[in-house]
């Protein structure tokens, strides 16, 4: 990896390195890993407090659960449904089946509008399929309005979170970002300070561009509307004021009924930012004369996500409503932050997601980024059983694998094999075990500690220390015990 | 860029094949599909056990939480607990959506009534004066459905400054209390909980961002 590529990381899943690799400039950068930390726990702490307090949570994540599943059960009649109604109101309704049509989708619209700039609420679809930059590329200028996504835009650094995306930027650094990049010498790193500056860097932005992009959080099948849920009001900026309205939206964020956001609002602003309800909502349908945009497109993506579909226990991982909370939950998540994963969505859902988005062609070491300890299921609001889907693309993985030919001289498949030879025959095995320790005795330190191991070995010793082993085997130590301990526990036991 | 496109409709059907194919064997048919989604888990606190005192009292208390400021008044005092409220809070131009009530419109001040005012107009106000449709005391939110008395959606964002009237007779309990007032599903709808805020830079409540910074509330003890 380069030095501009470790600052700089690449968030797609094409390109990323494995993650224990992508994760060693963070586990070796002490600011960032406090800066995640910090966050993380903040969050964790108000989640707990406010989840706490909802005597009904588990009813409300059971019906959470079963409204998602039921609307991915029935997703063809439901899109089917928010396209006839959503066009009744007046919208458009693209369909992109990837990446490169979605962009191409978008780029004909602003074409279309003549559109110089844009607005854009927070997306991560958008960054799913890299919009910013092809936007760029063919001469619109794409203005980002949510503060963290400002922080990302201006200090060209990636997402690391999927609800608060510069949770790894402390407050000198986006002083330094913003002084440099809005011509601020005397700005403080007072947060108060800082969001000032951004809402003057936007209000005039907001108030004359006529384009904007956004993001869904639910699409509702039955009246075609489209819900985004924000808390700085440069969502409503961008809904309300430009002539044209474009939202991208994956498929899967359909819910059936309008009244199934009594279910998903309630858990969904609890699990994300720990508060009883984000400050802002916004439902609309179509177009509405003399109230906000006059052309309202929406793109629904596929992009991998159809093939998810067909598998019973994958299937649960398009339940995901993003609100962040198995990230902020994992152990692995707050020691690596979100880069290490190579994808622009990080942390449990990232690894089970990302490999699958790419057909379990990229990102294969993300089902394996995790301990399997379960808390991201246990926070998980519609229930996605994290753990079973990491086992199951583990598995998948390993099958691919070991179809694969170079791995007959890979080193942890040939040893596989030579222990499946070994642990058949007692014989043998103490043989080897006779060896082994022999030659382990070349890697043990003085300490007593083994830092370093090559090969296969060295994807143990490359994150942790193994103890170096005892002078005696458990079996040696059995058979020089002293005799006769049976009759003496007999007694006792009279 | 040289993506091979697809014909516009040939995604569509593209996509709704792979979906179809993908959920036959768990997908619902067409008749059977609202009993299905009828039968779904609802074991979630649907009405709130409160007494009305304590919801008003809840939700006053709630709304405080998020730095809204709160008076109560009775209905024939309405008038003046505007013009009190609008005299304290320094600034002198207002707008209001045409279907305020004129009597609340209080004199002395600059009134601007959105007959189709122009973006800079609104913008160019320091103040909003508007109803709700509804608020949930639980969460603190308020709910506009954009009704003539609510006023478009821009009114209640360019301004800094937002007074809200919210009849005691229109806070329910819980948020579901509030679906099932909208026998009327709404074609517009915005959730205010507390004024615009970030949590952003080092997870620290900033209030006021791009939305108003200063929410009022005026709760008009209506029913008790």
């Amino acid at each position: 990896m380069t030095q501009a590529a470790a600052s700089h990381p690449i968030l797609d899943p094409v390109f990323a390195p494995p993650f224990p690799q992508a994760a060693l400039p963070v586990l070796r950068n002490p600011q960032l890993r406090k800066n995640v930390a910090h966050a993380i726990d903040v969050i964790q702490a108000k989640r707990a407090k406010l989840v706490a307090e909802k005597t009904d949570w588990q009813e409300l994540r059971s019906s959470a659960s079963a409204i998602r599943a039921h609307a991915l059960e029935n997703l063809g009649a439901y899109l089917e449904e928010f396209e006839t109604r959503c066009t009744a109101a007046g919208g458009t309704v693209h369909w992109a089946a990837d990446a490169p049509e979605a962009r191409q989708i978008i780029l004909d619209i602003l074409r279309r509008e003549n559109a110089t700039d844009v607005i854009k609420i927070k997306t991560m679809t958008s960054a799913e399929i890299q919009l910013n930059p092809i936007l760029e590329a063919a001469g619109v200028n794409v203005f980002e309005t949510d503060l963290a996504e400002i922080i990302l835009q201006l200090g060209e650094e990636e997402p690391s979170h999927i609800v608060v995306p510069a949770l790894h930027i402390n407050r000198s650094q986006v002083r330094e970002i913003f002084s440099r990049r809005m011509g601020l010498k005397d700005l403080s790193d007072d947060p108060h300070a800082l969001t000032a500056a951004a809402r003057n860097y936007l209000r005039q932005k907001f108030l004359t561009i006529p384009t904007a992009i956004s993001g869904a959080n639910f699409l509702i099948a039955e009246t075609g509307g489209v819900a985004v849920v924000e808390s700085e009001g440069n969502g409503r900026m961008c809904l309300t004021l430009p002539r044209t309205m474009i939202t991208l939206a994956g498929i899967e964020k359909v819910l059936p009924r309008f009244q199934d956001l009594e279910v998903m609002l309630q858990v969904l602003a609890r699990s994300a930012t720990g508060e009883r309800m984000n400050p802002y909502n916004s439902l609309w349908t179509g177009v509405t004369p003399g109230d906000g945009p006059l052309n309202f497109h929406v793109v629904l993506l596929d992009n991998g996500r159809s093939s998810i579909l067909s598998k019973p226990t994958e299937r649960q991982t398009l339940k995901c409503i993003r609100c962040a909370a198995c990230m902020n939950a994992c152990p692995v998540y707050r020691q690596t932050g979100g880069h290490a994963y190579g994808s622009v969505y990080p942390g449990p859902i990232g690894a089970i997601l990302t490999p699958q988005l790419t057909q379990m062609r990229h990102a294969q070491s993300l089902p394996f980024a995790s301990s399997l300890c379960g808390a991201c299921y246990e926070v998980c609001p519609v229930k996605i059983n994290i753990p079973e889907v990491l086992l199951e693309l583990r598995s998948q993985v390993v099958n691919q694998e070991r179809k694969d030919l170079v791995r007959l001289f890979d080193p942890m498949y040939l040893g596989l094999r030579i222990a499946n030879l070994l642990f058949a025959r007692a014989w043998l095995f103490h043989t080897a075990q006779f060896l082994g320790r022999i030659g382990i005795r070349f890697f043990t330190r003085k300490d007593g500690w083994i830092h370093s191991l090559p090969s296969v070995g060295g994807k143990w010793t490359q994150t942790r220390d193994l103890r170096g082993f005892p002078k005696q085997t458990f079996h040696e130590w059995w058979a020089s015990r002293p005799p006769a301990p049976g009759p003496a526990l007999n007694k006792e036991a009279k | 860029m040289s993506a091979n496109l697809a014909a516009p409709g040939q995604s569509r059907q593209q996509i709704l094949d792979r979906i179809r194919v993908a959920t036959r064997p768990v997908a619902q048919n067409a008749p059977q599909l609202p009993d299905a989604y009828a039968a779904l888990p609802r074991n979630y606190i649907r009405h709130g056990a409160l007494p009305a005192l304590a919801r008003i009292a809840l939700m006053i208390e709630r709304l405080r939480e998020y730095d809204a400021d709160v008076v109560e008044s009775s209905l024939g005092a309405l008038p003046a607990a505007i013009a009190t409220q609008l005299a304290a809070s320094g600034k002198h131009t207002f707008v209001a959506p045409p279907g305020l009530p004129t009597e609340w419109l209080a004199a002395g001040f600059g009134w601007k009534i959105d007959n189709s005012l122009t973006t800079a107009e609104i913008e160019r106000a320091e103040g909003v004066v508007t109803e709700a449709f509804c608020g949930v005391a639980d969460s603190g939110t308020i709910v506009l459905h954009h009704g003539p008395a609510e006023g478009r959606r821009v009114l209640t964002l360019l301004p800094d400054w937002h007074l809200c009237i919210l009849r005691a007779s229109q806070v329910v309990e819980t948020l579901p209390e509030y679906f099932d007032r909208c026998q009327q599903r709404p074609v517009l709808a915005t959730t205010i909980s507390g004024p615009s805020a970030t949590a952003d830079i080092e997870m620290t409540r900033i209030k006021g961002v791009h939305g108003p910074r200063f929410l009022h509330v005026i709760l008009v003890r209506d029913e008790i």
